[in-house]
């Protein structure tokens, strides 16, 4: 079966107008396409270095702020310049795109603009006939053949929990805080969205990632394309192939897994942390989570809702079960600078 | 238990008291004999006036009944106008013709660089004895970004004008008299929101010294809440935006007492794609919200609640025919019993704009009808002031020509016909109205249980609630636009072959201009790299300390961009982080 047609989907910078480009996105996530939705308010450069990374087909742009002429000619011309012209760019912005406008921006290289009343299923056929063909997926170790000389050390993390916990905004912070620290590191993401049954995914990690959209980060979003415990077929080679590259940290996220999941064993990963937040029910229900041995570090995020307190007595008592030496660490990721991130990070770089 | 649960329970009492009234009208001979005086006395000073075809209508006409319990229920469940539970208008008179009547229309505008903005601003005045002016900002001002910032030149002045810094703030206002007090401008702008205030306030101050500081009148909207239910415009974490917004307020409530600074707005969540109840529902509960922030941050409820004040949208949906007496109700039980708020912080004090979202590119003229359509529900429910959109407005920045359409289409309504200045009340009480009201309050009131189940508006914003809601809702109203289901004439139905679609003219911001303004905010960071840097480290330190970052930021703007207070802020705060 030929693998699933992959597009990127953003809203350009200063713009928040995403109403339009989320039901489009779920359009063509319902009719087998793997969407990696970048958000809104994304520069041309966070855009076209993401679609880069994840090896897609197309990028779609809706633009509803104006300036579009000039966004859509950025996009395409830091796509010349990084010999990427195979990445198509085709968008839409209701009315706001003009037919002269469009005229002009296809003359610079644009695919096709969607004027307003375009039904939906014009665009999936759209996107479906024309950006199915093969991919050139980017290897890494040949971008990057130079820095491949002087071999770095490179750590492995998976980050694995159940979905809602806050893992996307947790390795976000980690990153920043990785980046702060060294002007030289630089960090390989490897995140993992489920595929919808028979369908696509939305492969949404980057929307909510602030820090991550830096040249010195590599990410790469995978559907789970029927595999079931957090991973996708495709993780093993890409890990491979990731350890060999020129990063220092390579870390792994997984879907939102089930309490039996064992996504990575400590072969796989160097470092494997599970992130739960308090409500994951009674008591009883941390007994059957069989990540909580198989992790080397328990994150509690979250922290700062009522729960926290009885969750980490009760993980505590838990992890005394579990055989060999373990961390539980207590974390609001979402807030700036927090300690219990501070925390997490010294443990990961000691 | 949040306020909203307790304010459900508090109209629940307020319908059931109004029931109870209504039985001792019936009942009660004294309270009956009372009532019926009360309405005589009341139905004798309504004033009268005579049409320029000559008959004479009653000012506000009164429900034709003899019966107590009638009256007992009009009274207590509407009231007059200007009256608990302020069903049927803010304020007694509105639209009637008076002499000192002031006008509701509004006019928003924005585009190129402050100067442009500020010449069509003298355009669209020439002819108002009260001046209000209407600010859109361009996206990268929306977004705290300088306008020299990697990457956003095609987007300066687009949309909107472009405001770096407190120079370009003196440039869009000049030849403008700030502290008259038959001037007021509005500003639309939430993340950044208290930066560009401060900028105005200094340059006022500048202009007119620290007194004219104390007659500034307009309104900031700052709705940070709805920017991250719906339109996607919060730069800062949520905490530290509720923070900056609650020592901004705390300022105007103190120094800027006829200031209103936040307008509390339903406009972008429908945009965005919200049913009617989805809008209010959402806008009324981030309204509680902020009475229960600004009081925990030690605010009196009567000195700030009347400085609230809402923006919905009105669209073509049935709800618009009632949505805002619901709105006004709600608000004012609320107030008055969960909140303690007199009579001034109980009216509900509302701004609409016609729906944006059902205007349609193609064969755009159609929208002026229905623009005429939404402005005629919109005064109906006694709105207290209104902006037309443009028919072009789905391609570009309104042009001239369709702005005056625009607001002309306001004044025919007001002033060319007899529907609104010779007697209020023209259609309310009929049965479908009636009807309709209870079917959209309840549907509000079953929203707000649904998020007080979620722990409140903030516990429910971090589940994603109302953003979830309103993707769902868009979601099924862009199918039923796709499958055509619901028609929208000259697009799936009734739409001419291509080939004949015409566009209007639209107006973009000329490179040139762009360049000027990257030059310009340019050469006031160099003019100013000496203070700058100091500035900067004072505004951290009271962002890190727990004094008045507002009252600061009046003397960052003297020496600092928005993007560069914006980087700092970012570094001591962080970056919000985007929900999808």
């Amino acid at each position: 079966m030929a693998a699933p047609i992959r597009i990127l989907t953003a809203v350009p910078i200063c713009d928040g107008h995403d109403s339009a480009i989320n039901t489009i996105n779920l359009e063509l996530v319902h009719h087998g396409i793997e969407v990696v939705y970048l958000g809104y308010n994304r520069s041309a450069r966070d855009i076209v270095r993401a679609a880069i990374q994840e090896g897609v087909g197309a990028i779609g742009i809706s633009s509803y702020n104006g300036g579009h002429v000039e966004f859509f000619a950025e996009v395409i011309s830091l796509l010349k310049k990084q010999h990427s012209t195979h990445i198509r760019v085709f968008g839409g912005g209701g009315g706001t795109i003009t037919r002269a406008d469009a005229a002009k921006m296809i003359r610079r290289g644009v695919d096709r603009i969607f004027f307003a009343g375009t039904p939906l299923s014009e665009i999936v056929s759209y996107v479906k006939a024309n950006y199915g063909g093969k991919r050139r997926t980017p290897n890494v170790e040949h971008r990057t053949s130079k820095e491949l000389e002087v071999r770095r050390f490179s750590r492995c993390i998976g980050i694995a929990g159940p979905g809602g916990v806050g893992k996307t905004t947790l390795i976000d912070e980690l990153v920043l805080r990785f980046l702060q620290e060294n002007q030289r590191t630089r960090i390989a993401i490897l995140s993992h969205d489920p595929s919808i049954i028979g369908k696509g995914a939305l492969l949404g990690d980057r929307a909510a990632m602030i820090y991550s959209q830096d040249d010195r980060v590599f990410m790469r979003s995978l559907a789970t394309r029927g595999r079931a415990g957090g991973l996708s077929p495709d993780t093993a080679p890409w890990l491979r192939s990731l350890k060999r590259g020129p990063f220092d940290v390579v870390i792994v996220e997984t879907t939102g897994i089930g309490q039996e999941a064992v996504p990575f064993s400590r072969k796989v990963v160097d470092t494997a942390i599970l992130v739960l937040s308090p409500d994951y029910g009674s008591r009883l229900q941390l007994q059957k989570i069989a990540m909580l041995d198989a992790a080397q570090i328990v994150v509690l995020s979250k922290a700062d809702l009522s729960g926290a307190p009885t969750a980490l007595a009760d993980l505590e008592q838990r992890l005394n079960l579990a055989s060999g030496p373990q961390q539980l660490l207590a974390a609001i990721p979402k807030q700036h600078r927090d300690p219990g991130v501070d925390r997490l990070f010294a443990e990961l770089t000691k | 238990m949040s306020a909203l649960a307790s304010i459900c329970g508090a109209i629940a009492a307020h319908r059931r008291s109004v029931e109870a009234e209504v039985q001792r009208a019936k009942t009660d001979a004294a309270f009956r004999d009372e009532l019926r005086r009360r309405w005589q006395a009341i139905g004798r000073n309504i004033g009268r006036t005579t049409t320029p075809t000559g008959i004479e209508v009653p000012r506000f006409p009164l429900p034709q009944t003899d019966d107590p319990g009638q009256m007992a229920r009009f009274l207590f469940g509407e009231g007059l106008p200007g009256s608990f539970p302020f069903a049927n208008a803010a304020y007694p008179e509105m639209y009637l013709d008076t002499a000192d009547a002031e006008e509701p229309t509004r006019l928003f505008a924005g585009l190129g660089l402050a100067e442009d903005t500020n010449k069509r601003f003298h355009y669209l005045t020439r002819h108002q004895s009260s001046i209000r002016l209407s600010t859109a900002f361009d996206g990268p001002t929306l977004y705290g970004l300088d306008s020299d910032t990697e990457g956003v030149f095609g987007k300066i002045g687009e949309g909107g004008v472009a405001i770096d810094t407190i120079e370009d703030m003196e440039r869009l206002y000049d030849r403008f008299p700030l502290d008259d007090p038959h001037f007021s401008v509005s500003m639309t702008i939430n993340g950044p929101a208290p930066i560009i205030l401060a900028m105005y306030v200094a340059a006022a101050r500048r202009q007119h010294g620290k007194r004219g500081v104390k007659k500034l009148r307009g309104t900031v909207q700052a709705d940070i809440l709805k920017e991250v239910q719906a339109q996607n415009e919060i730069i800062f974490p949520l905490p530290a935006s509720l923070r900056f917004l609650s020592d901004m307020v705390a300022f105007t409530t103190s120094e800027m007492p006829r200031w209103y600074p936040i307008s509390i707005s339903g406009y972008h969540i429908a945009e965005a794609g919200a049913t009617p109840v989805q809008q209010a529902a959402y806008t009324l509960s981030n309204g509680f919200a902020y009475v229960e922030l600004f009081r925990a941050r030690g605010l009196d409820v009567n000195q700030f609640g009347p400085r609230l004040s809402f923006f919905l949208d009105c669209g073509l949906d049935l709800e618009y025919a009632v949505l805002p007496r619901v709105c006004r109700q709600i608000w004012a039980i609320g107030m008055r019993d969960i909140f303690a708020a007199d009579e001034r912080a109980q009216r509900f004090k509302l701004h609409i704009q016609t729906s944006g979202r059902s205007l349609v590119a193609s064969e755009f003229k159609n929208n002026l009808t229905r623009t005429a359509v939404e402005l005629l529900l919109a005064y109906l429910n006694a709105t207290n002031s209104c902006h037309s959109n443009s028919a072009d407005e789905p391609f570009t920045t309104p042009s001239e020509e369709y702005v005056r359409l625009a607001a002309h289409s306001q004044s025919i309504l007001l002033q060319e016909t007899g529907l609104f200045k010779h007697t209020m009340n023209l259609f309310s009480g009929s049965p479908g109205l009636k009807a309709l009201e209870g079917t959209v309050e309840s549907a509000i009131l079953e929203e707000f249980a649904r998020i007080d189940r979620l722990g409140g508006v903030l516990p429910a914003i971090e589940q994603r609630y109302q953003r979830s809601q309103i993707q769902a809702a868009a979601h099924r109203l862009e199918r039923q636009i796709s499958d055509a289901s619901r028609p929208i004439i000259g697009l799936n139905k009734y739409a001419e072959k291509s080939g004949t679609k015409s566009e209007p003219r639209v107006i973009r911001t000329p490179r040139a201009r762009k360049e000027m303004q990257v030059d310009r905010v340019r050469r006031f960071k160099r003019r100013h790299a000496g203070k700058a840097g100091h500035a900067l480290d004072d505004l951290a330190r009271v962002v890190e300390g727990n004094g008045n970052v507002f009252e600061e930021l009046l003397r960052t703007v003297q020496w600092c961009s928005i993007g560069q207070i914006t980087g700092r802020l970012h570094d001591v705060v962080g970056h919000y982080r985007p929900a999808i």
